[in-house]
Order: structure tokens, then C-alpha cells, then sequence
């Protein structure tokens, strides 16, 4: 499950991590069989995605703990569903204090010591070593993609195509397809704009935006730039791995202060040349909602408009939604 | 002049106000008023028609209690150093310290209980705050930008202090404070538990206790007395106990308190806990139950069907609640909620306090798993002799809330007990709807009836 997990450390134990953000396509009538209808579609319909069968392939379930509805659905998961694979979690802190990479660090401890449990499999000196190398190249290869975006000629969508497959592909296969990537002027044209939310599902949204006169100038999605992590060169892997994690840029569920957010998005949006900034979020995500009307405030104040839209998570947009871009997009115009 | 030159005469104009408008007519004033309800109450003639037998006594000494409490509230700026914290928020080494604390979610739901509630957290809507994010949330920002409250006044915040073993909003609405108030916010962040805790969890919250020590400390001017510190330990233990004792009272037939009355009396033990006069009152209200469980007087006339609410009160229906189920002989006598004030109370360790609050902060009912919480009813079930568990899908909280639909088929499944999901909201009326509760609740008594 999102957001953030150590993905070096599940290579070091032999595992890949496919993350599910949903999906989208899926109904969410198995999962309200366990959840309310006041709960986001990332929890009903991952939970919806589980009961069909669709994580058959998995062999653990991974619940970090990013929000109460993901703390609920490891809940129900372990507590009442027991599915045939293995339920884990993981608690991130929502500090950066020294008590909080220290509790990280043997959170992570722990987790790995299940993970052995399960797998069988104790890592050794050179599977840590070959893990990080991997992974630190996949996330140097992530942030390169961000530094390099307006000299990348792929379209919005299809750059956000590639991002987004770090959520299933090894750290090779990644690494492949990013460099892969052909240089030259970004097809940008219009306004800038920001996008800032959790996912942006479907990856039309993008296809939309273009076709409405503007582009992506740059993101602040928990399903993107927020996981442009820093690298760590500590020997000790969970130390190194508590680093990266901590690391991450501003984020509401990891306990960002909404001033620092604001800051680093301001900074951000002016050096990309974004006008405007789109908060494009799934509904009932409280994290994102209790922040959306300071960053409005704030934002409006230094001269940023900010629209946010809720979603809810399908193959298509509907129309409303749309209109509300557009007309935003005029308004940047 | 300048500004701290200023301060003294300033300070001293606080003084002067808090001595006269709290200490002298506020509390006079206070204590009259509650002569007069005992007053009243004495004399007052149980009516016919009424399911409910008549309030404990003890009520108008809960009323001068929580109204001195905000009473001083209003003239604490400039006296005692302020701070704002969650209701599972480590606070005793902040009493021991003098500080005053204001707990912005019991100010919700006494605006929730006077009604007020809806229109204050428009106020919070029509600045932005989805009607989607918790309504006390939305109720306390509103009283924020707006200054309504019924509570007269709120102290501004020297600190904010949020503790997430009750939920993650609490981390996001207080991160909305701290840029409102521009006042430290000290986060003591408690891993949930999805099973038992292991000791880098332990230590993870006394450490950042340690340290909220420091900064309230720095803030205060002044180092924690451990004497006092203690003895508000000591305090915190005995009230929790005895708190806890009032509510399995309820364990007897007929139970001489309601569920609904257990929300209204927990005020003193989530907002004064570690304080003497908490202590003092529960021993008061246990001697008034034990007069009424010696005189065979429950709290409703006729006990047909003994009743478990789980989740937080609907504030602004219980009284409603409390006479259309006592009409229908239901007594809901116990709820999960109330108990998490209680049931904590073996932890609490006066000779090892920092080692002790990690470990009683770190396992409130609801900072554990669902599988946890339904054997913690299956246990009320079964020592309250339960006929029917009400489960408020509390559409504010979610980490209370989600699970609840497998625990509900559980209680039936396993223990054969009917069990109702009723869909509402702690603070928002715009989320209950009367047609369909009424409809729901009617059915759920039928099952009880055709059950026994």
C-alpha cells in the first residue's frame, strides 16, 4: 500500500513491492462489504482488488502506516480478513526529531526480522550493498527525471507514465525506462500549472490539462515528487533506510508543518514557472483537506491561485471536473 | 515605552482580573448556583410519565466543576501559561508545571451538547475546512476564526501539545492551530498497535514525553517540581480508578447510571484528571450510586434490555437518545468510549511516572487494533450482561469507525447478540437523520424483544 516503505530493504529479503493505489478500475462494492462509505477508494478498492483475487500473486501485504484509513484497513486485515498472505506494517513517524529516526530505525529492525520470519531468508552484507545500489539508482534515476523534465520530449502523460511505474517495475527495468527517455524540448505550451495531491488517476487528467492550454510545470503528489528521496551512504541499513525515508520532501502525512509546505511549494512553482496550482485529491482524504485552505491563503497571498478538486476514482473524469480545471486554466490565461 | 516595559502593568491587569472575575465573584457566584440546583434537585417531584428515574444529585457539583474550569479559562491569559491538547495528550507533567489546559475537543462537544455546534463549524466551511474532515475539528476552527463559543472565552495557546494515540487528525487539525497561533506545537507521536507493543514503542513515547517535558519547562520559566509531579501522578491514578469504578456500577441490576449520563460525568476525568477535585467528585458520585444500587433505584424506571454503546456520543441527541430508549425499556448502560478513561488506570505508576505515562499513552482503546476492541466488547457483553450492542458509525471518526462492520457481524455471529451500525456524527446534525434512526433503533429493539 502508499506511500512510503523501504524498498531496499524488501529487495535485501528476496521481495518486489508492487504498490496498490486502488485500482482504479475496480468497483468498490466487495470493500464497502468492510468499510464505510466515508472511506477513500484507495482503502475500498484495494480492498475490493484483494477479495477478487487480484494481489493472489503476492505473497505479503504491506500496510504502512500513512493516514486512520490505511491504519484501518491493516486493522481489518490482520484482525478479521487474515487473507492468505502475510498482513505487515510499518509505522512511519510523523516528526523528524532525533527520536523519530531513532524509532525508525528499529521499526525497520522489526519489520526486517518478520520479513525473515517469513521469507526465510536472512539478508547478508552483499545483499544489502546490492539492494541499495539498486534502489539508490532507481530514486537518483527519479529525481533526474524531475531535474531534466523541461528537456524531455514526452508529453505530461506520458512522462507520469514513467514515473508512475516505479510503482511496479524492479529498479533496473525503471532505471531502463527512464534513461530511455528522448531528450529535447518538453511539449509545453500554455500555462504552467502545479499539481499537488495524492494520485492523479486517470492518467487522461493529463491528456485533458494539455488539450485545456496548459501542462504540468512540476507536482507535489504523494504518488510522485514527494518521493524524490535523498540518498544515504550509513553502512547500517536500517539506519540508511530510516535516512531515506525521513528525507522526503514536504508532505501533510508525514507531519510537514503547513508553513514549511507552503514555503517549498512557492519556491518550487516560481522557479518552474507555474501560474497556478491544482490540488487534485481522492475524496475523504482528511491529511489533504485540513492543509487545502491554508495553502489557499498562503499561496493566494504570494500571488498563486489554487483550485482543488476531489475525485473520485474511475477510468474517466466526469465532466464537472473538467469544467472546474478549464475554467481555472482560463483564469491563469 | 517599550514593550516590556509595558509587560508588568499588563500581566498585572490579568492578575486583577483573574482574582476578582474568577477567583472571587466567578467561583461565589458558581457555588451559589450550584446550592440552587441541589436545591432544586431535592425537591424536585419524579415525574409520572417519565421513563427516566431523577438525575444524580452529584450533577450540580459536575456543573460547578466544568464551569469553573472555563470560567477560569477566560481570565488565564497573562496568569498561567496555556496549552491546548488532545484529549489522550500526556498532560500531567504540564498540570505539575501550572499550566492551564484547554481541551479543544471537550469544547467541541460542549458545543455540540448546547447545540451550537453546526452553526460554529460553518464558520470554519464557509473559510474552506471540508465538511468532510472531523466536526470537532471543524467546530474548533470555527470558534477559532469567529470567536463564538458558549464557554464565554479560550485562552490563546503558549503551546499546543497533540498526541495521536486517538486518531491522525488530531496532527493535522493542530498543525492547523500552530500556524493560526504561531505557538510551539509539540507532537508526541504514539505508533498504533496493531498487536502488543514492543519496548522501541515504549521508549519512542518517553523519550518525546522527556522532551515535551523540556520545552514546557523553557515555556513555563521554570523546572518541574517532581514532588508535585508525583503528586499528580498519584491524583491521576486514583481518579482514573475511581472513574473506572463508577462506570462498572453499571456491571449491577438495575444499572444505576445510563451510558449518556457517562458521557456528560467524564468531563472532570478528561479535563481535570491529576487534579484533587476529580478525585474528590468520583468518590462523591460513588457513594450516590452505591445509595442507589443499595436502594434498588436504576436509572430508568424499567430495565427490560441492557444495552452497549460503542464510538463516541451523538452530542447533540443524547438526551434525546436517553428518554426515547427508556420508553422502550433500553438501558444503554456502558459504552467502549467512556471506558478508555478508566480502564488504564492499573498502568498508571506514580513511583516510575515517565516509564508508566509511555506505556498507559501508548494503549487507549483507540490507538488499538479493531480485533482488540471487539474482545474489549465481547468482555462488556458479557460482565454488564448485554442484551444489544449500538455501534455509532461515526462518520467524524474514523479510526473509531472503520472496522466496525466486521465487529458487528462478529457480536452476531459469535456471541449471537444483536447488533445495530447506526449512522451519525458526534458533532454534526447535518449527518443523522432522525427518519432513519428512529427506524433503525426501532428494529434493533424488536430484535432484542424477539430475542428474550
Amino acid at each position: 500500500m502508499p506511500i512510503h516503505y523501504p524498498r531496499a530493504l524488501l529487495r535485501a529479503h528476496r521481495l518486489h513491492p508492487i504498490e496498490v493505489w486502488g485500482p482504479p478500475h475496480v468497483e468498490r462494492h466487495e470493500g464497502s462489504r468492510h468499510f464505510q462509505v466515508y472511506t477513500c477508494d484507495i482503502v475500498v478498492k484495494a480492498m475490493s482488488f484483494l477479495r477478487s483475487g487480484g494481489l493472489d500473486v503476492a505473497r505479503a501485504i504491506l500496510v504502512p502506516h500513512t493516514c486512520d484509513a490505511l491504519q484501518g484497513m491493516g486493522s481489518v486485515l490482520g484482525d478479521f480478513l487474515r487473507p492468505d498472505q502475510r498482513v505487515l506494517t510499518l509505522y512511519l513517524p510523523r516528526g523528524r526529531r532525533t527520536s523519530d529516526h531513532d524509532f525508525l530505525r528499529r521499526e525497520l529492525g522489526r519489520l526486517s526480522q518478520t520479513l525473515v520470519d517469513l521469507n526465510g531468508h536472512h539478508p547478508s552484507d552483499r545483499d544489502w550493498a546490492e539492494a541499495f545500489e539498486a534502489e539508490d539508482a532507481a530514486d537518483a534515476a527519479l529525481a533526474d527525471l524531475y531535474r531534466r523534465r523541461a528537456k524531455i520530449a514526452v508529453s505530461d502523460r506520458d512522462f507520469y507514465a514513467i514515473v508512475r511505474s516505479r510503482e511496479y517495475l524492479t529498479a533496473e527495468q525503471f532505471c531502463e525506462q527512464a534513461g530511455a527517455l528522448p531528450e529535447g524540448d518538453a511539449p509545453h505550451l500554455g500555462v504552467g500549472l502545479m499539481i499537488s495531491g495524492i494520485v492523479a488517476e486517470p492518467l487522461e487528467l493529463f491528456d485533458q490539462i494539455e488539450a485545456m492550454g496548459a501542462y504540468v510545470a512540476g507536482d507535489d503528489l504523494a504518488c510522485g515528487f514527494r518521493r524524490v528521496y535523498s540518498l544515504s551512504a550509513e553502512n547500517d541499513p536500517f539506519e540508511r533506510s530510516a535516512n531515506r525515508l525521513l528525507t522526503s520532501p514536504a508532505d501533510p502525512t508525514c507531519g510537514t508543518p503547513i508553513q514549511v509546505r507552503v514555503d517549498t511549494l512557492q519556491t518550487r512553482m516560481r522557479a518552474m514557472g507555474a501560474r497556478g496550482l491544482l490540488i487534485y485529491d481522492p475524496k475523504f482524504c482528511e491529511p489533504e483537506l485540513f492543509d487545502v485552505p491554508l495553502l489557499r491563503k498562503h499561496l493566494n497571498e504570494a500571488g498563486f491561485p489554487v483550485l482543488h478538486v476531489e475525485f473520485e476514482m474511475g477510468d474517466t473524469l466526469p465532466h464537472q471536473t473538467l469544467s472546474r480545471i478549464e475554467a481555472f486554466v482560463e483564469t491563469l490565461s | 515605552m517599550t514593550t516590556s516595559d509595558a509587560l508588568p502593568h499588563y500581566v498585572d491587569s490579568n492578575r486583577l482580573e483573574h482574582f476578582v472575575n474568577y477567583e472571587v465573584v466567578g467561583k461565589t457566584a458558581l457555588r451559589v448556583q450550584r446550592w440552587r440546583d441541589q436545591w432544586k434537585i431535592a425537591r424536585r417531584q419524579p415525574r409520572p410519565n417519565s421513563p427516566l428515574n431523577p438525575p444524580l444529585r452529584c450533577v450540580a457539583h459536575m456543573k460547578e466543576i466544568m464551569s469553573r474550569h472555563y470560567l477560569e479559562g477566560r481570565y488565564a491569559s497573562g496568569v498561567r501559561k496555556v496549552a491546548w491538547v488532545t484529549s489522550g495528550a500526556p498532560t500531567e507533567p504540564l498540570q505539575a508545571l501550572g499550566y492551564f489546559l484547554v481541551y479543544p475537543e471537550n469544547h467541541a462537544a460542549l458545543c455540540g451538547v448546547r447545540r451550537k455546534a453546526q452553526s460554529i463549524a460553518e464558520e470554519a466551511e464557509h473559510a474552506g475546512w471540508s465538511r468532510d474532515i472531523c466536526s470537532y475539528a471543524r467546530t474548533d476552527i470555527g470558534s477559532m476564526i469567529s470567536g463564538q463559543t458558549p464557554a464565554g472565552r479560550l485562552p490563546r495557546p503558549d503551546m499546543l501539545v497533540c498526541c495521536t494515540n486517538i486518531c491522525q487528525t488530531v496532527l493535522h487539525w493542530y498543525r492547523v492551530l500552530a500556524d493560526y497561533f504561531g505557538c510551539p506545537l509539540v507532537l508526541i507521536d504514539t505508533p498504533f498497535l496493531y498487536q502488543e507493543a514492543h519496548d522501541h514503542e515504549l521508549a519512542y513515547v518517553r523519550r518525546q514525553i522527556e522532551d515535551m517535558i523540556c520545552v514546557a519547562e523553557e515555556i513555563a520559566g521554570k523546572p518541574l517540581d517532581h514532588r508535585r509531579f508525583e503528586e499528580v501522578m498519584t491524583n491521576a491514578k486514583r481518579g482514573a480508578e475511581l472513574w473506572l469504578d463508577v462506570l462498572n456500577r453499571s456491571q449491577h441490576r438495575p444499572a444505576p447510571m445510563t451510558a449518556f449520563d457517562g458521557f456528560i460525568h467524564m468531563g472532570p476525568i478528561v479535563d481535570m484528571r491529576g487534579e484533587a477535585v476529580t478525585v474528590a467528585y468520583y468518590e462523591r458520585m460513588i457513594a450516590e450510586l452505591d445509595e442507589r444500587i443499595a436502594r434498588g433505584i436504576g436509572a430508568i424506571k424499567d430495565e427490560r434490555y441492557r444495552v452497549l454503546w460503542d464510538n463516541l456520543p451523538i452530542w447533540f441527541k443524547i438526551g434525546e437518545f436517553s428518554t426515547w430508549l427508556a420508553e422502550r425499556g433500553v438501558n444503554v448502560l456502558a459504552s467502549t468510549y467512556t471506558y478508555a478513561w478508566g480502564e488504564l488506570a492499573p498502568m498508571i505508576d506514580p513511583d516510575h511516572p515517565l516509564d508508566s505515562m509511555a506505556r498507559v499513552y501508548l494503549h487507549p482503546v483507540l490507538n488499538r487494533s479493531a480485533g482488540h476492541k471487539l474482545d474489549a466488547m465481547k468482555r462488556m457483553v458479557d460482565e454488564f450482561e448485554i442484551d444489544g450492542v449500538i455501534l455509532h458509525s461515526d462518520r467524524s471518526c474514523k479510526p473509531y469507525s472503520l472496522g466496525q462492520i466486521d465487529q458487528r457481524d462478529r457480536l452476531v455471529k459469535t456471541l449471537g447478540v444483536p447488533a445495530l451500525l447506526l449512522e451519525a456524527d458526534h458533532n454534526d446534525p447535518r449527518d443523522y437523520s432522525d427518519e432513519q434512526g428512529s427506524t433503525r433503533l426501532e428494529a434493533f429493539v424488536e430484535m432484542m424483544e424477539a430475542r428474550a
